[in-house]
């Protein structure tokens, strides 16, 4: 079934660290995706070092500026913050179709990032945020905006030593709206076919601030950005809201496979980007 | 004695005093609390571990198999492949008194040279512990050379396709007809013609197949498994070379059915291996090993072409059946008589003429499944009945009310069921309890709703021979024991063998006890299959324990001094009816009966009268013993912009002829439901080249607690039905209409229809852009 491998459950982040340093090893979170691929051998670790112990990485928590969450926050603790549901609604809805109750109990938000999926449910709304992620080794830390995290299919910029151990966002800028839509074939335990995460944010009648975040239809969870170009700083309209539809579904770039086709995807894009701008707006005026 | 006339009240019967109550299973607590050993639970010491190696190309010659490697490695006991085999070729499991030619199409137990399907067992290993196992199958080294395959059965039937079987891939045949279809198409006002797909369906139950197998004192092979069917005990033998009672095959109470353990699952495997190894020996599927070991829900093309009058009456009907049986031949030609007999469903059409033919392809083999061919018959028919009515402009209920077969009329095959029919009454039920019409406030969602009404047969087919046994005995203290070899598949089947015992002798259900499922010490009761345990066991039990009542009875009377009819067995106890304090405890009458000798068991068989086989060439005769009918209505939400579908309603009604235990039926009831609609919207099986690609349960896709809305049950009783206190059976029956309710109400709701299920959200947005092509085009012209 699994590989042989050395299991470490340290305590303290700064031990996780001191064994986090081969090529070999890798950090266990919630498991709900490594123990998959480790039974199915697509992993093949030397040494899993389970974070489960390391308390200080667990919690959500804000201030007047940004809300920040620690890595090994679980899905269903975004579902018990009330303060989430008001800072980053887009999050809390990932998080409510998220897999079904028993994953959500063991999932985290570090290693929904860190197995960088192109379906991953929480990066779309954590893209529309502008979230940023710590990372941390034995021998420092960087901060990294998430839109330059992943580098293509299931790769990302996360030294084989670091750790992510918070992800962290600033409030949203007043008349925004923020939120999240899962395209699956069922309703539990379902790989996303299309996830959307919208910010729209409008001042006198004027987009100031547009973020579409788009899952599973390129090889890792896109911008788009052209789209995005597109509204900000422009008058919102029904057919300016439309024409951005229009572009996310050309910027994506989508592949057939045995939930759905490509082209259904394009127009799944077209017509969810389509649906949350104009709920969004409607939201707002 | 007189158990009350029909009712199709929804109260349970107060008159009874144990049957149609919703008690709790008596298998219910071990299952909660977890404490319920399975097949899998059990071990041996010195036991060795099984694997199987799979050929992992669909259509191919295996050049070489080298096991030499796989031997060497440490702790590897035994490797058998097709040579070291006793029997190469073995006939299925399935009983042969079809009636009809049939090509040998059984599969070897290890394919030697040709393989025919992807994950075609070429070798089992035997090691002392899994992981060994698992490692030596890593080094078992084989060489498959490519063949030309077919993967769709109207390919496979044309001129020059490659030959999977036989001469012409057509491994079963089954025709139907009556009065003249042909010109009442042509003389009819309107003819409506559709073809309908229905998907391959994996059983998924939860306990993928495990069992154990060893040697006893008597060298007996004995068999613990997970099984629908102990009887296959024989097929096992002759597949090793040794007699009938050298092998004993003990059941477990199953993890899930649903047909998918009705053929021999690993049984043969375990046989031959510890045959030659003389270990027990343990094999235990991965829920990928289960996804390519047993046979799947058959696929089917059904054409439909239908003869209408403006008066709305059916005139002719013609249907045309092909149905994938894969690489072997398994079930295929019952399955397919099934569909054949069911094709024109609840309906009266005088005028039918069906073609149907299952097809050898190098998909997967195709086998029972829950709904064995009627259940694809009704998703086409129920479908098709829609269409027709949209073309008359009719309600889709008022035109069904034109033509639903009445109770002591014939159906396709000319047979008159003993039983009511009580289609009408639950089709109006459903839709009643559907309320008033709900509308969506928003513009891109549309709702829509959907009924379908089913015939589905219980009992075995009648030309096949089917008997069944059961003993009773009460004890000194006055609990019952009943022995009976049935398998309990989790739908409550010995709990209800109990229920009606513990009715008849006037006892608690806490004061039985049941064994089953043992090949060797149970009387044997036949499979759990074709909903016939209740009818069938549950007849034989009634009899045997009717026989002690009897006896008991009469004792009684003559120690009260009064005449046998004024005797009652009521809570443990025997009492006179007029004079309630004449009394004595059922253990103390057992007790007077064990000292004069007056017999406090019974064996008793139960067994349908044999028929006739269905004429040939028109297929008339009697398929089956008797019908159940009902209907399931379901509300849907569809968005048409994502194609998404919401089941918001979905409602059973079934005319049960009479509920054993009512808890029971309602989880039949509401197991269909989800069973159904995965098979309507979600589930598939994508074959490429004869390969699974969605080989696990993140792909194959399955309605969860969240996708399911809550299911209604509502049970109607005509007493009617051949099975005990008038019975007739849901397992099956809960199934069949449900994914063309569920069509029904999409297409109801979006205004076209997709043909081929899953209807998948893609499938809708598809449709719906043609809709408005052909929109587009109709208005440029
Ligand atoms: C039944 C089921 C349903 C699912 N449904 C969904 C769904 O609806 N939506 C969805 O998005 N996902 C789903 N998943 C996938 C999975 O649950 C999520 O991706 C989850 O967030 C992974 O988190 P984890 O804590 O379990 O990660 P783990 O499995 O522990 O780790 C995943 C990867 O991240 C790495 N990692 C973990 N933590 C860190 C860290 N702090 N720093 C660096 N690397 C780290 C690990 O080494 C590993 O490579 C589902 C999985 C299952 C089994």
């Amino acid at each position: 079934m699994f590989c042989d491998f050395d299991l470490h459950m340290p305590d303290r982040l700064d031990d996780a660290l001191s064994v986090l340093t081969d090529e070999k090893g890798m950090p266990m979170a919630g498991g709900t995706n490594l123990l998959v691929d480790m039974r199915s051998r697509k992993e093949t670790p030397a040494s899993v070092i389970a974070l489960g112990n390391v308390g200080e990485l667990r919690g959500i928590h804000f201030n007047d500026e940004r809300t920040t969450i620690g890595s090994r926050t679980t899905v269903s603790d975004l579902l018990q913050s009330t303060e989430l549901v008001s800072s980053s609604p887009s999050l809390v809805e990932a998080a409510a179709v998220f897999a079904g109750q028993m994953v959500r109990n063991a999932a985290t938000v570090g290693g929904n990032i860190a197995c960088a999926s192109p379906a991953a449910d929480l990066v779309p709304p954590l893209l529309s945020l502008d979230a940023e992620l710590m990372l941390v080794s034995a021998s420092g830390s960087r901060t990294v905006p998430l839109a330059d995290y992943y580098q293509g299919y299931k790769r990302n910029i996360r030294g084989k030593d670091e750790l992510i151990t918070q992800i962290s966002w600033a409030r949203l800028p007043e008349n925004s709206v923020n939120m999240f839509y899962k395209l699956a074939r069922r309703k539990g335990d379902a790989i996303t076919i299309v996830g959307v995460a919208v910010t729209l944010s409008i001042s006198n009648g004027i987009c100031r601030k547009a973020r579409i975040a788009l899952g599973a239809v390129a090889p890792y969870v896109l911008r788009a950005r052209e789209s995005e170009r597109r509204l900000e700083g422009q008058v919102i309209s029904e057919e300016l809201l439309c024409a951005a539809a229009s572009q996310a579904a050309r910027e994506c770039c989508p592949i057939d496979d045995v939930r759905a086709s490509a082209t259904y995807r394009r127009h799944v894009v077209k017509a969810l980007v389509g649906r949350l701008l104009s709920q969004s707006w409607n939201r707002l005026v | 004695m007189i158990y009350g006339g029909p009712s199709d009240e929804t109260a349970p019967n107060v008159k009874r005093w144990q049957v149609g109550k919703p008690l709790p299973r008596i298998d219910a607590a071990g299952k909660a609390f977890g404490s319920t050993p399975y097949a899998g639970d059990h071990v041996m010491p010195g036991m060795l571990h099984m694997c199987i190696v799979r050929a992992n190309i669909a259509s191919a010659k295996l050049r070489f198999l080298d096991v030499a490697k796989a031997r060497a490695l440490e702790g590897v006991v035994e490797i058998l492949t097709a040579e070291d085999l006793p029997i190469a070729e073995v006939a299925p499991g399935s009983p042969d008194r079809d009636g009809t030619e049939r090509p040998n199409t059984g599969p070897p137990i290890l394919a030697g040279e040709r393989i025919r399907y992807f994950g075609e067992p070429i070798a089992l290993i035997a090691a002392e512990t899994r992981d060994i196992a698992e490692r030596a199958r890593q080094l078992v080294e084989f060489d498959l050379e490519p063949l030309a395959g077919v993967y769709d059965p109207l390919e496979a039937m044309k001129p020059g396709a490659p030959i999977v079987q036989g001469n012409d891939n057509i491994v079963a045949v089954r025709n139907i007809r009556k009065g003249d279809a042909a010109n009442r198409l042509e003389d009819a006002d309107y003819v409506v013609e559709n073809t309908f797909w229905t998907p391959f369906q994996e059983h998924a139950f939860l306990e993928p197949e495990a069992g154990l197998a060893w040697t006893d004192e008597n060298d007996v092979i004995n068999i613990r498994v997970c099984t629908q069917d102990i009887a296959h005990f024989r097929a096992i033998a002759d597949a090793i070379g040794v007699p009938h009672n050298k092998v004993r095959v003990r059941g477990a109470l199953v993890g899930g059915g649903f047909g998918g353990k009705e053929d021999c699952t690993l049984e043969k495997f375990l046989a031959v291996m510890v045959r030659k190894t003389r270990c027990p020996v343990r094999l235990e599927y991965s829920r990928e090993d289960s996804f390519v070991g047993h046979g799947k829900r058959h696929p089917l093309i059904l054409r439909y072409k239908t003869g209408v009058g403006k008066d709305g009456k059916i005139s002719g009907l013609d249907v045309e059946i092909v149905a994938d049986s894969g690489a072997y031949l398994f079930l295929s030609p019952y399955v397919l008589l099934y569909a054949a007999v069911a094709s024109s469903g609840p309906y009266r059409i005088d005028n039918l003429n069906v073609r149907a033919r299952a097809v050898a392809t190098n998909n997967m083999y195709t086998s029972a499944f829950r709904g064995y061919g009627s259940m694809q018959a009704c998703a086409a028919y129920e479908q098709q009945m829609d269409e027709v009515a949209r073309v008359l402009e009719m309600d889709p209920i008022e035109f069904r009310r034109l033509n639903y077969l009445q109770t002591g009329e014939p159906i396709s095959t000319g047979f008159v069921p003993p039983s009511a029919i009580w289609t009408e009454q639950c089709v109006d039920r459903a839709w009643k309890a559907m309320g008033g019409p709900v509308n969506s406030t928003q513009e891109h969602i549309k709702i829509g709703r959907g009924i379908a009404a089913y015939q589905q047969s219980y009992g075995r087919l009648s030309f096949l021979g089917d008997t069944s046994e059961a003993w009773v005995g009460v004890e000194l203290d006055g609990t019952v024991i009943v022995r009976s070899g049935v398998a309990d598949i989790g739908a409550g089947q010995i709990s209800a063998l109990c229920q009606i015992t513990a009715e008849i002798l006037g006892v608690a259900l806490e004061d039985v006890v049941i064994y089953s499922s043992d090949s060797a010490v149970t009387p044997l009761a036949g499979r759990t299959a074709a909903t016939r345990t209740l009818y069938m066991t549950g007849n034989a039990t009634k009899q045997a324990a009717e026989a002690i009542r009897a006896r008991l009875v009469r004792r009684a009377a003559q120690e009260f001094g009064v005449a046998p009819d004024e005797i009652d067995l009521v809570e443990g106890k025997v009492l006179a009816r007029a004079q309630p304090d004449n009394c004595m405890s059922i253990g103390a009458l057992a007790e007077i009966c064990e000292t004069e000798g007056i017999c406090r068991s019974e064996l008793a068989m139960f067994h349908p009268q044999l028929q006739d086989f269905l004429d040939p060439e028109t297929g008339q005769g009697q398929a089956h013993p008797d019908y159940v009918y009902g209907a399931h209505a379901a509300e849907v939400s569809v968005d048409t912009e994502t194609g998404e579908v919401c089941v918001l309603r979905s409602i059973g009604v079934h005319d049960v002829g009479q509920c054993i235990n009512r808890a029971a039926v309602e989880g039949q009831i509401e197991g269909g439901a989800q069973n159904g609609q995965g098979f309507a919207l979600s589930e598939e099986m994508l074959y490429e080249e004869g390969r699974l690609v969605t080989p696990s349960l993140s792909e194959y896709l399955m309605p969860t607690s969240m996708d399911m809305p809550r299911v209604e049950s509502i049970i109607l009783e005509s007493r009617s039905g051949i099975g005990p206190f008038g019975a007739k059976g849901i397992g099956e029956p809960a199934i069949t209409p449900v994914a063309p309710a569920i069509a029904n109400a999409i297409a109801n709701a979006i205004g076209v229809r997709v043909f081929q299920m899953p209807i998948t959200p893609e499938r809708i947005v598809n449709a719906l852009e043609e809709r408005d092509k052909r929109r587009r085009t109709m208005t440029a012209r």
